[in-house]
């Protein structure tokens, strides 16, 4: 490796939040004229890491060393004057503002008080046209594509010199022939020597783009090499580390009879397609997938969260199976995301009245006011079924445990009787020993003859009680294994490239 | 990029003109002295205040914030000028500026108590505008304050035909026109307007730019103030008095989105200050009841408001698109 090329390196980077770990002594090493591929699973510490890069947040710990000199980032402005640019997932687009006004609003150039309109239009078009693109500089941003508005983004980070420009899943909301002029762009910053680092969940992405790869696990860099010696197997290896089998909860069950809901055709433009699956009674199905490849966004759009633009959802009602809205599925299904304290609980609430809200209609007495004395059975009910630790139904779910928290979500959805649990990442966040009493308690779900859709980034996890497995890649259900599929098998089934880069439509 | 300016968004994109010229053909059909130059004229003059605090407010507005305190500033304001004058002898000029700085001064609090202390700025303003206006009652005694003899006349100050006003409110619109279009601080306004945390994170001063926009408020709806008194030879305990609401109603009547980051000053102040007057002065003519006033002027902001409403919807829902 020759130091004097090196453009970019970040050593014993470490930082903490609240006193856990985000990074620990995690490095990057990048070059003008390359792109390295920054990958890692949900909460990996890429994100950090980068904000780091970005200014968006202090390191406590470690260094950064931008064409050899050691370099202080403390802020976006800081990073954007050291010559590191950031073009987030969120786009920081000025609406109603020229694609001009937008590329210089922070500096808008000036001869005594009046801005130089013309001036500032012809540089927007030569970094325009350093782009390969030809959006008049008048247009307002607000009549632009998702794609438009990135290049626009694109150029606010040249027009600041950047010697660093980081794209953190820049591909996202993105068309497939904008993808590729985006690609081109790339290509051509990298001619011009600038370091680029790119964050992708998409695999295929980053071998037909990046020359390096980096790939982080639990805050550390665990992997740096071109990426002519990995393949994408190795890579999502590298990404969930070695499969430490912590014994399954449940043998996989197969399940028989006649199934609960079976989803066909399922679309959503550009998010799904072609999603056809069952789920029998008593089975937990997981949905395996890295992040990005429409897990989430299958969940949410079976609940009506998010509009579906095609397909049927079928749903058993008594015999028969019968058509439903995903927003009359809704009312059967308890729906648990990652997400608890957004989401899931009102934590300055009780735990009695978090459980009782969903299920207020049936805890009326005859005057249509709620029975208070019903209220505290049901939560008393749950947290003993639940083993919620807590002080009394009375305390506030705010100075709970992640684990206990997440029990009430459960407590809430349970008390309504659903015959489906859709589950998104619902361990998250929580230590080893409520990890496995949350799966326990999802196990015990199953044995009651509920369903379960679980998703989650730990394979791990998966493991232990999956009956079937969904493989979802992209948008699509690209394959289905069974429960007994091991480890090597589940890697290697997301590992396959998809060469169709449109996701959808 | 996504085609604009359909046909079918035309009654949406251009519906106030088009209530504009019916209310304006209504009145010139209906009334004998309304389509006269003369009372045009009178119009426009009648109307100079009320556009020039509106363009003052119409900056804290595109910045996405309210300013409901502009008719007590201008009150307060005009009223230590006027007592200045008369108690302690000050040149009119004199006067006039001390009346400006003590407008931007207000502003200035206004601009601390939201930027500073971080009150959300309809609370902020409606404090500000009961106490300037309890100060002003204080000061007046809640009496009239007859300004000294000379300068009681000016207000009739015409160059040839036309009221001298109109030429003041032209001025100082157009520099407040040029202000938000032209320059950096006016660009970075309707940027901040647009989505606050976006300005912030791009590296925009918005904290400096959201004070100023209070100052400059301030400062304009002095003028609006000065204007008013001169008009009147006095400043009367009345001055002021809704103006916010009726500047308010301007500003959005004109095309000047309340969510902030749209509209320009000369073509939104102009026609929505013009409308309001019109209405008042047909209304006079007709001999209609005076209160009838209030309640037409209701229905177009409400027209005005469910206007705007429908259009910023359509926005959001091309930007999630």
């Amino acid at each position: 490796m020759n130091a004097q090329q090196t453009s970019l390196r970040m050593e014993g980077i470490s930082k903490a939040f609240a006193g856990i770990a985000a990074l620990r002594g995690a490095s990057l090493e990048a070059r003008g004229g390359e792109a390295t591929a920054v990958m890692g699973a949900n909460g990996a510490g890429k994100s950090t890491l980068m904000n780091i890069l970005g200014g968006v947040v202090a390191s406590d710990r470690g260094r950064i060393v931008l064409d050899g000199a050691e370099t202080v980032i403390r802020s976006p402005r800081q990073a954007a004057q050291q010559g590191v640019a950031f073009v987030h997932q969120e786009l920081t687009m000025l609406p109603t503002l020229t694609v001009a006004e937008n590329i210089f609003i922070d500096s808008l150039p000036s001869s005594g008080p009046f801005i130089r309109t013309r001036e500032m239009a012809r540089q927007s078009e030569a970094l325009l046209a350093r782009l390969g693109c030809s959006i008049p500089p008048e247009t307002r941003v607000e009549q632009l594509s998702i794609g438009d508005q990135q290049l626009i983004e694109i150029a606010r980070a040249l027009r600041h010199k950047a010697k660093v420009i980081i794209f953190d899943e820049p591909t996202s909301s993105l068309t497939g022939p904008e993808r590729q002029r985006l690609f081109n762009v790339i290509r051509g910053l990298k001619t011009d020597g600038v370091v680029i680092i790119y964050i992708t969940h998409f695999l295929d992405e980053i071998f037909s783009i990046c020359e390096r790869v980096t790939v982080m696990r639990n805050g550390e860099t665990v992997w740096s090499s071109p990426i002519s010696e990995v393949d994408p197997a190795k890579v999502v290896h590298l990404m969930l580390g070695v499969a430490e089998n912590e014994g399954r909860i449940r043998a996989p069950i197969e399940a028989v009879g006649e199934p609960l809901i079976a989803v066909t055709g399922l679309r959503r433009d550009g998010v799904l397609r072609d999603v056809d699956f069952e789920i029998r009674s008593g089975e937990i199905v997981g949905l395996w997938g890295l992040l990005g490849s429409g897990r989430t966004e299958l969940l949410r759009a079976l609940v009506g969260l998010d509009p579906i633009d095609g397909g049927t959802i079928s749903w058993r009602d008594g015999r028969t199976l019968a058509p439903i809205a995903p927003e009359r599925l809704h009312a059967h299904v308890g729906m648990i995301t990652e997400d608890r304290r957004g989401e899931g609980v009102h934590l300055p609430l009780s735990i009695s009245d978090n459980i009782a809200l969903p299920n207020l209609k049936s805890l009326l007495n005859k005057w249509r006011l709620i029975d208070r004395g019903r209220q505290n059975a049901l939560a008393d009910a749950m947290i003993d079924r639940l083993k919620i630790k807590a002080s009394g139904r009375e305390q506030i779910v705010a100075t709970l445990s992640g684990g206990n928290q997440q029990k009430v979500v459960f407590g809430k959805w349970l008390a309504t009787s659903p015959r489906l649990f859709l589950l998104d990442e619902p361990t998250r966040g929580l230590d080893i020993s409520a990890k496995t009493e949350i799966m326990r308690l999802v196990v015990e779900l199953a044995e009651q003859g509920c369903s379960v859709l679980l998703v989650s980034s730990e394979l791990q996890e998966l493991m232990r009680v999956c009956d079937r497995y969904l493989i979802i890649s992209r948008g699509r259900l690209i394959d289905e294994l069974p429960g007994s599929a091991g480890a090597s098998a589940l890697m290697g089934s997301i590992a396959m490239i998809d060469n169709d880069l449109e996701v959808a439509s | 990029m996504t085609a604009r300016g359909k046909t079918s968004d035309f009654p949406l994109q251009h519906g106030f003109f088009v209530v504009f010229a019916i209310i304006f053909i209504f009145f010139s059909l209906a009334t004998q002295h309304f389509f006269q130059l003369d009372n045009i004229l009178n119009i426009f003059s009648a109307m100079d205040p009320l556009a020039i605090t509106a363009s003052g407010l119409a900056l804290v507005v595109m910045s996405g914030r309210l300013d409901i305190s502009v008719g007590s500033t201008a009150f307060l304001s005009c009223a230590i000028g006027a007592l200045l004058m008369n108690q302690g002898e000050l040149n009119p000029v004199l006067a006039a500026i001390i009346v400006v700085c003590c407008g931007a001064l207000l502003g200035a609090v206004n601009g601390f108590i939201v930027v500073v202390l971080k009150v959300n700025s309809l609370i902020a303003t409606l404090s500000t505008m009961i106490a300037y206006r309890g100060m002003a009652l204080a000061l007046t005694d809640a009496l009239l304050v007859q300004l000294p003899p000379p300068i009681r006349f000016l207000g009739n100050t015409r160059l040839g035909p036309i009221p001298l006003d109109i030429f003041v409110m032209l001025v100082v619109l157009v520099l407040v026109h040029l202000l938000q279009t032209k320059t950096a601080f006016g660009r970075q306004i309707m940027a901040m307007g647009n989505d606050i945390a976006v300005a912030r994170k791009v590296g925009l001063p918005v904290d400096r730019i959201g004070f100023f926009s209070f100052v400059l408020a301030g400062a304009l709806a002095s003028v609006g103030g000065i204007l008013t008194t001169i008009q009147n030879g006095a400043v009367s305990p009345f001055l002021g008095s809704g103006l916010e609401f009726t500047a308010l109603a301007v500003v959005v009547v004109g095309g000047i989105s309340l969510l902030g980051g749209r509209g320009a000053i000369l073509f939104s102040i102009i026609p929505g200050a013009f409308i309001f007057e019109m209405i008042r002065d047909g209304l006079t003519n007709l001999g209609a009841d005076p209160y009838s006033y209030r309640l037409i002027g209701g229905a177009v902001i409400f027209a005005a408001m469910y206007a705007d409403a429908l259009k910023s919807g359509r926005y959001s829902m091309r930007r999630r698109l």
